[in-house]
């Protein structure tokens, strides 16, 4: 029996109002790769954050190979041999290769930089990966994958003992993919432990010999991946214990197309995606964070460019018609995900944030905006929403989450359109304005609406959704029907299939 | 974990109020500001308010408030139009060739506007459709108004004699000469419009959060545009009031001061550099707040460049207590 080289033990952490991480213990082994799994918001980013000295924990501790070891900051982490290849890349694009690497620890030479010790640790480097490129290349030339293999290569200058990697073939192409597993074997080899963050079961069973599962903070299983199924990782994923789902009102989808989507591509985001809402259907777009879901929304409503693909609506009487990108939002009334940079203007009223969308059906023949009607309309959403406000006056910066997401919703249903995309609509807020959101949702599904709706909360769109899209790496992979089980939707999401046993 | 963050908005809300009425108290600083130095004024000045001086300094302000209120439609949609000064001499000069070859005062004044909105126009294609940083493209536009200018008069100012045009522009109403009226009433009626009409709405709307008025279907590009047409607009506005008190239009018109007095009346009057906030009439009021100074400094005798040293220190006063509102 190997001993573990790195164990944390009873890591606990609080953020105002939210238990992230619960007494989690979590070990991981030389030479062999931990997979780190559990949906989003389970935990997983917070350990490693502690671990990385990112954050710092309330309790518990950490051992590397047998001794205890305190890391209070990213330095420290370093120090103890820990390396973190983030998700995200922060890259300085018009910089070399050389540069990239060595920015924060420039090998110097009477106080001046030491170009060629810089560039012979960094071929060394990206020797040792396999690496096609040479280390004087502008990074702005390379491609993503060749970019995540300089971040990784930034990781592996410190020589660490052990590395963790976060998502990190979220980006690539298959053979770009082969070759980054190339890396983490030959790391393996010489004994370095791994680390290994992803949502996909089929990586986690190709390049990891064991896995840690997280839920809603608490460790809730580990073991040899030699022992265990997707189904059964799966299992431990979502728990099961009945949570209670709203069951969703029997409200009749009907079979009439409103929203037509067809073949929309954009290149590095978005492939083929084709689909078609009714009217009123709450349609899933299902998926992990970074499937796609956000990008397909914002492709419909022409807010981001598409490569090819053909939007329709149907417009009053007529039936189905193709439009044009930039006309979408004539039809389309969209809640994007970050209310507070993408949704509201927080330094205005309540009044004008509601009456923005609508501004032009409040003008007057001179085109002012007839101020009482403004304040009528605000009122009656105000008062039909629910929403609690000191005045119509009051910056909407000063509101809770939860009021605030109502007036984005009051702005929309102000001017009423007839498709509704929601992208998170209920994130951030508490369980009573969730609930309230989510009859609204189903509200306006009553009135003939068709509603789009994204979200990370399976229990949500299980309460909302007459028919699920299931979305992977840019493309719809699969559709399940109002009746799908948490275990397929699941399954489906994390690329494998499921075996419902009967 | 981000799926399931903490209500972030909870524990800032009591932060954001008291910004707010943080915010209130330094858009009131101006007003107090220009009481301190008024009561100072009154004490060390003894001719500061002789009602000629009085009457003198806002004609003086008027043109200068006309160009802030073009600047102001630029600034609260999150840019800045350098070019001002120079189109405004631009717009006079072609406009006063027109008057000197025979033209009519009302085809020449309806010129001016032409070439000062064209000019805007050029601008605003530039910032809002070619997605040109507002600062590069207007202080280009500024080179090329001030080499038009200078190339097609040969450094020669063109005399403007039109009694017609002097009467229609430089009379008196009530006692009142009618560049403090058309100041006021283009105070008065730009207010109204950018609280009230639907572009004013959108014009705010796209400085505070770009992001937010495209998803909230607001034609952002558009509106984008329009500011600039509106600065043009009233550059050419200012050509043919001021063209008419000097009775000349020369390229020395829009000089480099002229600009920096522009951009500090916004600025003192409240309209914020970063966008979103702001209006015209506090636009006025810091122009007749610079030309105070101006006028004042000019009265102690102090000297034109300590004058301009004194006023680049108010302006980065003002420049600061904005930073301030913003956080």
């Amino acid at each position: 029996m190997v001993n573990p080289y790195l164990t944390m033990q009873g890591i606990t952490k609080r953020f105002p109002g939210v238990t992230a991480l619960q007494d989690v213990s979590f070990q991981a082994y030389p030479g062999e790769a931990m997979a780190l799994i559990g949906a989003n918001g389970a935990g997983k980013s917070t350990l490693m954050n502690v671990l990385g000295g990112v954050i710092r924990a309330d309790s518990g501790e950490i051992q590397i190979d047998g001794a205890r070891v305190e890391i209070d900051s990213p330095l420290s982490a370093t120090a103890n041999g820990i390396a973190f290849v983030h998700q995200e890349m922060a890259m300085l694009p018009t910089m070399t290769v050389a540069e990239n690497l060595h920015i924060s620890q420039f090998p110097t030479r009477g106080g001046l930089i030491n170009t060629s010790e810089t560039d012979r640790r960094s071929a060394e480097v990206l020797r040792r990966m396999g690496c096609q490129f040479t280390p004087d290349t502008r990074v702005q030339f390379l491609s993503t994958g060749d970019r995540q293999m300089v971040e990784i290569a930034r990781a592996l200058l410190t020589h660490p003992r052990i590395v963790i990697f976060d998502e990190p073939t979220s980006s690539l192409t298959s053979r770009e993919k082969a070759r980054l597993f190339e890396v983490i074997r030959s790391l393996k080899t010489e004994g370095v432990t791994i680390i290994y963050i992803t949502h996909f079961l089929d990586e986690v069973f190709q390049i990891c010999e064991r896995a840690t599962v997280l839920r809603g903070g608490e460790t809730v299983g580990s073991g040899m991946l030699k022992d265990l199924t997707p189904n059964a990782i799966v299992q431990m994923m979502i728990g099961d214990i009945g949570i209670e789902v709203h069951r969703k009102r029997e409200t009749a989808a009907t079979a009439e197309p409103i929203l037509g989507v067809s073949s929309l591509s954009r290149k590095g985001a978005l492939r083929d995606v084709s689909f078609t809402l009714h009217k009123g259907e709450v349609l899933g777009l299902w998926g992990l964070l970074g499937s796609g879901r956000t990008e397909v929304a914002r492709a419909v409503i022409g807010l981001d460019p598409i490569d090819s693909g053909q939007v329709e609506v149907r417009t009053d009487g007529a039936g189905m018609r193709p439009i044009k990108p930039g006309q979408a939002q004539r039809w389309i009334g969209m809640i994007t995900e970050d209310r507070r940079s993408e949704g509201l203007l927080l330094s205005m009223s309540v009044k004008n944030n509601m009456s923005l969308a609508n501004l032009r059906g409040l003008a007057n023949r001179w085109l002012l905006v007839r101020g009482d009607e403004e304040t009528r309309q605000a009122q009656e959403f105000v008062d039909r929403l629910n929403i609690i406000i000191s005045s119509l006056r009051q910056p909407v910066g000063t509101l809770s989450g939860g009021n605030q997401q109502k007036v984005v919703v009051g702005r929309w249903l102000q001017v009423s359109p007839p498709i509704i995309i929601m992208d998170e609509p209920t994130r951030g807020l508490d369980v009573g304005a969730k609930a309230e959101i989510r009859n609204i949702i189903l509200e306006l599904a009553e009135a003939g609406k068709g509603v789009l709706v994204i979200s990370s909360e399976l229990e949500e769109m299980m309460a909302l959704c007459h028919r699920y899209l299931v979305m992977n790496r840019g493309q719809i992979v699969r559709e399940l029907p109002g009746t799908a089980s948490r275990n397929e939707l699941m399954a489906a999401a994390a690329g494998v299939d499921f075996m419902e046993d009967r | 974990m981000s799926a399931r963050s903490i209500p972030a908005d909870a524990p800032g809300a009591s932060w954001l109020r008291s910004a707010f009425t943080r915010n209130r108290l330094l858009e009131l600083l101006p007003f107090i500001l220009l009481t301190i130095v008024l009561i100072l004024l009154a004490l060390f000045v003894p001719n500061f308010f002789n009602s000629r001086n009085i009457i003198n300094i806002f004609v003086q302000a008027s043109t200068l408030g006309l160009m802030a209120i073009g600047m102001t439609a630029v600034m609260i949609s999150g840019g800045i139009d350098l070019s001002i000064p120079s189109v405004m001499a631009l717009s006079a000069i072609v406009g006063a060739m027109n008057l000197r070859d025979g033209g009519s005062v009302l085809g020449s004044s309806l010129l001016m506007l032409l070439v000062g909105s064209l000019a805007g126009c050029i601008n605003g294609f530039a910032v809002a459709y070619l997605k040109m940083i507002p600062f590069v493209v207007t202080l280009a536009m500024m080179t090329i108004a001030t080499g038009t200018s200078i190339w097609i008069t040969n450094s020669v100012s063109v005399p403007v004699v039109s009694e017609e045009l002097f009467s229609l522009v430089l009379d008196r109403t009530l006692g009142i000469p009618r560049p403090i009226i058309i100041m006021a009433a283009m105070a008065l009626i730009a207010t109204l419009l950018i609280r009230r009409s639907v572009f004013g709405r959108w014009l705010y709307a796209v400085g505070i959060n770009v992001k937010a008025a495209r998803v909230s279907r607001i034609p952002a590009t558009r509106v984008v545009f329009g500011a600039y047409v509106v600065s043009g607009f009233f550059a050419g506005l200012t050509a043919i009031i001021l063209s008419a008190r000097l009775g000349a239009a020369s390229a020395n018109m829009g000089n480099d001061g002229v600009v920096l007095d522009i951009v500090s009346s916004a600025v003192v009057g409240g309209v914020s550099i970063y966008g979103g906030v702001g209006g015209p009439l506090g636009a006025v009021l810091g122009a007749i707040f610079i030309t105070v100074i101006s006028n004042s400094m000019n009265m102690m005798q102090v000297s034109f460049f300590t004058s301009l040293m004194i006023k680049g220190v108010v302006i980065i006063a003002f420049v600061f207590f904005d930073s301030l509102k913003k956080r």
